[in-house]
């Protein structure tokens, strides 16, 4: 396929919490609401990404000053809009026994509702607790980065929806090309704090980059991401080894058991 | 929305509204202070970073199944033409075939959508143990089906057939653990294949021992058995050793129902072995034994699994782990 990759680079230092991406995500997929209540965790009442909510805002209210920031006490927000990040090695993907996590010619990692038989694997596998299984529909479910929009040829409703453009839709390269120019300009403003979440193989060998990445202003720990993930399936081998041994093992002992006095030969 | 006033063709349009109220239990973990107050950003509000495992109490209880299929199948394979040892053949195979049709149901009970089981032989994907396993254990039915119809006289194909399909049935499950990202199965991915092997054949053994069994059955039987659980047990306590690299793992190891029922498992593979080794042979000593170790199979799968549910709810588990492996 000659279509390029596309992607998301997510800027949370544009982000202002106003959940456009969640509202327009839901409408666009039609996906169900979550239920009102109130979670006493500033402003986030979604919690986590879902079956049912493939993006979430994410509100960390910190007792620490940003570089270049004035407040009168130490205080700032952090925001982030948070997303399948779509790995460029799937951890979903690579442990979906039916085929049914497939990847697109856009390079995204989809999931087909009409494959899939909920057996659950790919939820203990995403090392970024992203998908996950609805108990009344039975089916696992996460972000499809707007399959259908993309084969339309528009970019996808949370992207379109933001208002500050800390969703980018794109080219992978392109995206990377802006978040390498985004980070420079603002370590160069003197927020120095400001790094590139997962963006190539070189910065989260695990998964050998994202095809949604983040520019941070904290460690991922804020963020709830994972400082290291790593796709489960990478060190299959060393256990299926182990196993072989095992396997030996007992392959062993039950002829050694047969043999025992008493089971002579016809 | 009513269908009469929109159509609905978006890709979540089947799904319904879930119910209103948060789940106490499962999304929201209970807070212990103000999530507001002035605290370190170690962590999100201590939310979740990971999603718990979806599975019910039928996949546990299918690698206990499975465990007793594989070993029996193994142990057909190897009691085959001694004619003295004919009867114990023929209940292996009977387990082996018993274990490779319910455990396919067990797992089917799981699925979320029951009537696409026969998905699971839609594609061959080698890097996932879950579609390496679903492929054994559907192999390992068809030839156990077959050892069972033709007993004694099956050819050698169909005996260590089965009994490859067995090992693999028996073991797999340990690799398809530790190869995912909860951090506790993880941790352990090189000793969970062991255990699952050891344990599918003190299982297998534990099952053949409440039996009725003569003086030679009994002992071949003793044998595969006591072989089984020394490794079972070794390899607990390797495990138990591991977790000490970072505490959040081993509290949720300990921790919650995993914690008491990994204690039982312990306690009855430990009593099982000792009752084994008590100098007097008599039925009522074999069932007791049989019948603590089949206990503590069981135990030990539940455990890891509920155990596992723990370490998902821990981002600090994750975290650490992560933490320390970039250190070292």
């Amino acid at each position: 396929m000659t279509t390029p990759a596309t992607g998301f680079f997510t800027d949370t230092s544009v982000c202002i919490g106003c959940k456009a991406c969640e509202v327009a995500c839901k409408q666009w997929n039609q996906l169900p609401a979550d239920g009102d209540f109130f979670s006493g965790r500033s402003y986030d009442n979604t919690i986590h990404l879902e079956a049912t909510t493939w993006r979430h805002v994410a509100f960390i209210e910190r007792q620490a000053r940003l570089s270049g920031q004035a407040t009168s006490r130490p205080f700032s927000w952090l925001l982030m809009s948070d997303v399948c990040k779509h790995c460029e090695r799937a951890g979903c993907l690579e442990a979906c026994p039916t085929g049914a996590i497939v990847r697109t010619e856009f390079d995204t990692v989809y999931v087909q509702p009409d494959v899939c038989n909920g057996c659950g694997y790919c939820v203990v596998c995403c090392p970024f607790g992203v998908i996950n299984r609805r108990e009344d529909d039975g089916r696992a479910w996460k972000c499809t980065l707007c399959y259908d929009r993309q084969k339309a040829g528009m970019e996808p409703a949370c992207a379109k929806a933001c208002p500050t453009d800390s969703i980018t839709f794109g080219k992978l390269d392109d995206l990377k090309e802006m978040a390498r120019a985004r980070l420079q300009e603002l370590h160069r403003r003197g927020v120095t704090e400001a790094w590139l979440y997962g963006m190539s193989e070189r910065d989260q060998p695990g998964t050998e980059g994202l095809h949604a990445f983040f520019l941070l202003l904290d460690r991922p720990e804020a963020y709830n991401l994972p400082p290291d993930p790593s796709v489960p399936t990478k060190g299959v081998g060393g256990s299926w080894g182990v196993m072989a041994l095992a396997a030996a093992g007992m392959a062993a002992a039950a002829v050694v058991a047969a043999h025992s006095r008493g089971g002579e030969r016809k | 929305m009513s269908p009469t006033l929109a159509l609905q063709t978006g890709e979540g349009a089947a799904q319904r509204v879930k119910h209103a109220e948060p789940d106490a239990g499962g999304i929201v973990p209970l807070w212990r202070e103000v999530p507001s107050q002035p605290r370190p950003a170690q962590d999100y509000y201590r939310l979740a970073l990971l999603k718990e495992p979806v599975w019910i109490w039928s996949v546990p209880a299918y690698f206990y199944v499975g465990g007793v299929a594989g070993g029996g199948a193994v142990l057909a394979a190897a009691l085959h033409g001694k004619t003295r040892l004919r009867r114990l053949a023929a209940w292996c195979r009977l387990l082996a075939f018993l274990g490779t049709t319910v455990g396919p149901a067990l797992l089917t009970y799981d699925l979320g959508k029951m009537s696409r089981f026969l998905n699971m032989l839609r594609v061959l994907r080698p890097s996932s143990p879950m579609s390496l396993g679903s492929w054994s254990l559907a192999g390992t039915g068809m030839l156990a089906t077959l050892s069972l119809l033709q007993g004694d006289r099956s050819g050698a194909v169909t005996r260590y057939g089965t009994a490859l399909g067995g090992l693999m049935v028996a073991g797999y499950t340990g690799v398809l653990l530790g190869n995912t990202a909860n951090p506790l199965w993880r941790e352990r991915r090189l000793l969970l294949p062991l255990l699952f092997t050891s344990s599918a054949a003190a299982s297998t053994a534990g099952v053949l021992q409440l039996m009725p069994l003569d003086k030679r059955e009994e002992k071949v039987v003793q044998r595969f058995g006591m072989v089984g659980k020394a490794g079972e047990a070794a390899c607990m306590v390797a495990m138990q050793r591991s977790e000490g690299t970072v505490p959040e793992v081993a509290a949720a190891a300990r921790g919650g129902k995993g914690g008491v029922l990994w204690t039982a498992a312990k306690a009855a593979l430990v009593t099982g072995i000792l009752v084994e080794l008590l100098p007097v042979r008599s039925p009522v000593k074999r069932k007791v034994s049989g019948a603590l170790t089949t206990i503590g199979a069981n135990c030990l799968r539940f455990a890891l699994l509920e155990s596992g549910k723990s370490a998902a709810r821990e981002p600090q588990a994750t975290f650490n782990l992560q933490r320390t492996r970039m250190k070292g």
